[in-house]
């Protein structure tokens, strides 16, 4: 498959919207490295990211912000 | 002193164990994540589980993800938008219809989640409301979760550069409303595609449409937001 016909596929793509055929179709020219196409891919990406900023960012509970620090120190001491 | 250190830096900084960095980043990035988050799971609990799950991934995959030079808050906001319409997937495929008892349907409800619309506008109206009864496009729509997703994680090469981010960050407001400029059909499948998750066959279902319909709602909604995006993020924007 040539990367004009994917040009349209990437965003949806990555948003996992697409029929299974066309997502393999899509790694599959992915995978050969093509440029032209990681650079469509990085672009979809910004689209995806445009879009889901939708949502009005919310802070979230205090207790969440301590858990991760809780976890990420428990697995950072073992290594000092 | 007070100057704020790019995002990137306190990730090299997080890939060499340093806890007070990640605690920056999560200040300046949580809200943004939680939002998205709140938005697309139906619990407060799922939201803040799945916060909680990409920050921690953040932490162990640091090392590699500050080899790389994208964005981190691009990698924050894909990866936890893929962890959560993932859990969305999930719970469609198994709806949890044994009704949780009196105290943990209360708990797993957040007060504020359900009723959230985005002010930034934009691309919510009718897909809020049809995200909001999610738990009634869980029970009719087909289950797909029995085939593998169609993305995994997004690699590090994939993320566009900070540059780009600032671009997009800075102009948000005014992305959005072009965004808006959708007609409602196209908005809508977009939607239910960016926070429900659903692929085309599924939105067709969900909207009553049929496939065709859909697919060239779908991608005329992508060609139009890439082309608004250009101009407001390039050669347009620059020469105001």
């Amino acid at each position: 498959m040539g990367c004009q016909h994917l040009e349209e596929l990437y965003e949806l793509w990555l948003l996992g919207a697409i029929s299974e055929q066309g997502s393999l179709d899509l790694r599959e020219h992915l995978g050969r490295g093509c440029p032209h196409c990681l650079a469509r891919i990085r672009e979809a990406t910004e689209t995806i990211y445009l879009l889901s900023l939708a949502p009005k960012p919310t802070r979230p509970h205090p207790r969440v912000k301590s858990e991760v620090l809780r976890q990420i120190s428990r697995k950072a001491a073992p290594d000092r | 002193m007070n100057e704020e250190l790019p995002a990137e830096k306190l990730l090299a900084r997080v890939a060499q164990h340093d806890v007070a960095a990640l605690s920056e980043l999560y200040d300046r990035y949580a809200p943004r994540v939680y939002g998205l988050m709140a938005h697309i799971l139906p619990s407060r609990t799922a939201a803040e589980e799945i916060l909680q799950q990409v920050f921690l991934r953040l932490w162990s995959e640091s090392p590699s993800l500050s080899q790389e030079g994208g964005s981190v808050v691009a990698w924050l906001v894909v990866t936890a938008r893929e962890a959560a319409v993932e859990r969305v997937r999930v719970l469609r495929k198994n709806p949890p219809d044994a009704r949780p008892q009196g105290a943990a349907a209360k708990t797993e409800k957040g007060p504020d989640t359900r009723a959230r619309k985005s002010k930034a506008a934009v691309l919510v109206s009718s897909a809020a409301k049809s995200l909001n009864g999610k738990s009634e496009a869980m029970k009719t729509l087909p289950a797909d979760g029995a085939r593998a997703p169609a993305m995994g994680p997004v690699p590090m090469a994939w993320l566009p550069q900070p540059k780009e981010i600032l671009l997009i960050d800075d102009r948000l407001a005014l992305l959005h409303k072009a965004i808006n400029q959708l007609p409602k059909p196209q908005r809508q499948a977009l939607e239910l595609a960016v926070f429900g998750g659903l692929r085309e066959t599924e939105i067709a279902a969900e909207m009553g449409e049929p496939l065709g319909k859909v697919r060239t709602s779908l991608r005329a909604a992508v060609t139009f937001i890439k082309h608004r995006r250009r101009a407001v993020c390039g050669t347009w924007a620059a020469n105001i």
